[in-house]
């Protein structure tokens, strides 16, 4: 006959399920918040951005799918914000083809409409192309030539912005905000070969492997999943969709801590149960 | 003739890239153009992907087989998300002047790729949500495997279930507020010896090992050696 | 805000509420309502595509230019990636290898160096630093690790070679590694799923919650 510890190990799956989405959904009626501590990380890409020349021109990609819009959506606007909160022209891009071009066309022009921001002479959406590694390095010769249009199809050469815009010369700095490899291609071809500061946010997911690039001084700053982007949601001083997201992140975090433990409780009773029927 | 053009053409296309990281200028507007023409020809590989998913799903419906309610509706969704999007938004083009002499004007802010458009509405409302949601439902999973799977078996495997276990305290305000009740610099220390140290040194080995794999699999696609993206015959 | 919601915005709350609610459907079991929601964003996905090429590609840079900015040699990489298309006959199919050949080739010329260059060497030369260079004692802790940890994990990864004697030992360190660090990788992996979860439910209990109050 099975064990307690057997039938526990074994519990059918739903159940699981069932208390990760309590756990999420519990915070949102019983709000508690905590102190969103700040990582060295997610400060040197503050400060990188906050150094910057007013009304220089950055760039800012949405390289990243639909599948990683509450991690990374976040990060957009909270980018979008300090920049236009510093008056900086901000050319967006998008390397990804199955809804980047969409998504920055959104969050742009909503944050865009709260600071009363004109498109064509404060922001321009470039959109997408084919080949992240081809379209990285033409534009250092000429954004015109790989965009002949924004994503919106306006002719660059009738965005006044894009007069003064013209290749990497013109832009001060690179704010990536990726889900996938991309991120890795603006650091060793852009910044490499042309020099430009690169830093951003990333998923959850990447950002383990992008500390190596922070550490080698190719990066300026990381923000890491949600927490990285309540972290500079926090350095803003506003409170976005991560800052919120932070509550339920934490109870879910403890319960499955909680559920690690008692599997592993349950895996050492049971292997010392079949050691006691066996012996 | 078959696979010896192919190979000149990698070579060449290859080539010129290498050569405008060494010596720039000297290739004049060459290499610019070949990106250029790059961005324009892979263009069309995401197209032709669309054209595989209709002609096998449009099978399935033609000769009613298995699931065909479901590959119709693939299908109309294809038609529905594509046709829009490639309509004419203005009269501005002799297409422009055909469809809208025929169709409202107004029609004009619904077609394109644009902010109002039909496009645009269905990736809003329908496609992202639901990506949003296939990969959310991650989140279940990974629970379930880290209860069921997660085992401290021998040492190597408890390494990682600690460290796997303080990683996640440490990235949560409440566990950070944990971590600092046995020591005010513990959540500084995970990220400084844990995440730029033992991590970064990791995934440095990795980056360099990939690195090198890379740009060798590149030489040998450079030089013909490697010819597998050809496919067969 | 929610009082002074049209009927579309409610539609369109509506809309999403069910295609999450269908495909989370799936965690219960396999059902038609989560079959049918696949299958419409498998389709709208592809769709997508054609709709960015047609407007990004075909408009923006080949026909535009080529017919009102005169940009008439555009017209051979338009060729090339026609030929593209050769890829769905059986008997013309190689042909399309040429085109793909262009871009595969470029990307590789392009990988060649940025790869050496831009990855390999620098992340070489980052972690040959003077292990008394930094400041303090925890400097160079962590230089100490790094260096380790880097030689260990490139032996554990180098299988030209047994992994006896002095290789052995070094793996064996490299496991170890590579264990804190995946342990990491693990936790950030739950992390980011967890993430995208709240993201929905949070759709649901705001959003949704928010219009289903507005209308009982």
């Amino acid at each position: 006959m099975a064990s307690f510890w057997d039938n526990i190990q074994n519990i059918d799956r739903r159940w699981i399920y069932l208390l990760v989405a309590g756990a999420v959904l519990f915070p949102m009626i019983f709000v508690a918040n905590f102190p969103i501590e700040l990582t060295p990380e997610s400060l040197q890409l503050y400060n990188a951005i906050d150094a910057l020349p007013d009304s220089c021109a950055v760039m800012l990609t949405f390289d990243y799918y639909p599948s990683a819009l509450a991690e990374t959506e976040p990060m957009s606007v909270a980018a979008l914000r300090h920049m236009f909160r510093k008056n900086m022209k901000v050319v967006t891009i998008s390397n990804i083809p199955l809804g980047g071009p969409s998504i920055a066309e959104r969050v742009t022009r909503e944050i865009a409409k709260e600071y009363g921001k004109e498109y064509g002479v404060d922001y321009v959406n470039l959109g997408y192309k084919y080949g992240y590694v081809a379209v990285m390095h033409g534009l250092a010769g000429s954004i015109e030539r790989i965009f002949p249009a924004d994503n919106t199809g306006n002719l660059l050469r009738d965005l006044p912005l894009m007069q003064t815009v013209k290749n990497y010369d013109n832009i001060k700095f690179i704010y990536v905000v990726a889900d996938n490899a991309t991120l890795e291609y603006w650091i060793s071809i852009v910044n490499a070969q042309y020099g430009i500061p690169v830093g951003g946010g990333v998923t959850a997911v990447m950002a383990p492997k992008m500390y190596a690039f922070v550490e080698s001084g190719q990066m300026i700053g990381l923000l890491g999943g949600m927490k990285g982007a309540a972290e500079y949601e926090r350095l803003l001083g506003i409170l976005g969709t991560a800052t919120r997201g932070m509550n339920s992140q934490s109870m879910v975090h403890l319960v499955i801590i909680f559920l690690v433990i008692i599997g592993n409780v349950g895996f050492f009773f049971s292997r010392q149960d079949k050691g006691k029927r066996n012996g | 003739m078959r696979t010896t053009l192919p190979v000149i053409v990698a070579f060449l296309s290859g080539f010129v890239m290498v050569v405008s990281f060494f010596f720039g200028g000297a290739l004049g507007d060459l290499d610019d153009n070949a990106l250029q023409w790059v961005t324009i020809v892979g263009g069309f590989t995401l197209v032709l992907g669309v054209f595989s998913i209709l002609r096998v799903n449009g099978k399935v419906v033609a000769k009613r087989g298995r699931d065909w309610p479901y590959k119709l509706a693939t299908v109309i969704s294809v038609v529905a998300m594509a046709i829009p999007s490639m309509l004419p938004v203005s009269t501005n083009t002799v297409g422009g002047r055909i469809f809208y002499s025929i169709f409202p004007e107004s029609w004009g802010s619904r077609m394109g790729t644009g902010p109002s458009s039909i496009y645009d509405w269905l990736f809003n409302y329908i496609d992202s949500p639901m990506m949003e949601t296939m990969f959310a439902m991650l989140a279940f999973f990974i629970a379930s495997a880290a209860y069921r799977a997660f085992r401290a078996r021998n040492a190597e495997a408890s390494l990682l279930l600690i460290t796997a276990t303080v990683v996640m305290l440490w990235r949560i305000p409440m566990g950070e507020a944990l971590l600092r009740l046995f020591s005010d610099s513990l959540p500084d220390y995970i990220n400084m010896y844990v995440m730029n140290g033992f991590n970064v040194s990791v995934q440095r080995g990795i980056i360099i090992g990939a690195a090198l794999g890379a740009a060798s699999m590149s030489l040998r696609i450079i030089l013909g050696i490697e010819r597998t993206y050809m496919g067969k015959g | 805000m929610v009082e002074s919601m049209s009927f579309l915005d409610h539609f369109q709350i509506w809309l999403r509420a069910y295609l999450i609610l269908s495909l989370f459907s799936f965690l219960y079991k396999d059902n038609p309502f989560y079959k049918l929601s696949e299958h419409i964003f498998a389709g709208l996905s592809a769709g997508y595509y054609v709709g960015l090429i047609w407007q990004s590609v075909i408009l923006q840079q080949l026909i535009n230019p080529m017919f009102d900015g005169g940009q008439w040699w555009l017209v051979f990489p338009g060729i090339l990636g026609i030929l593209m298309f050769t890829r769905l006959s059986r008997n013309y199919s190689w042909i399309s290898r040429v085109s793909l050949a262009f871009v595969i080739g470029n990307t590789a010329g392009i990988y060649l160096v940025s790869e050496l260059h831009g990855k390999a060497i620098r992340q070489i030369w980052a972690t040959m630093i003077p292990l008394d260079g930094g400041s303090g004692a925890a400097s160079t802790i962590l230089a100490l690790i790094v260096i380790t940890g880097v030689i260990s994990t490139l032996v554990y990864f180098y299988f030209s070679k047994e992994h006896k004697g002095l290789m052995g030992a070094t793996a064996k360190i490299g496991i170890w590694f590579i264990m804190i660090s995946f342990g990491a990788h693990f936790g950030y992996t739950v992390m980011g799923r967890i993430s995208l979860l709240i993201g929905r439910i949070e759709f649901l209990y705001y959003d949704w919650g928010g219009s289903l109050l507005s209308i009982f």
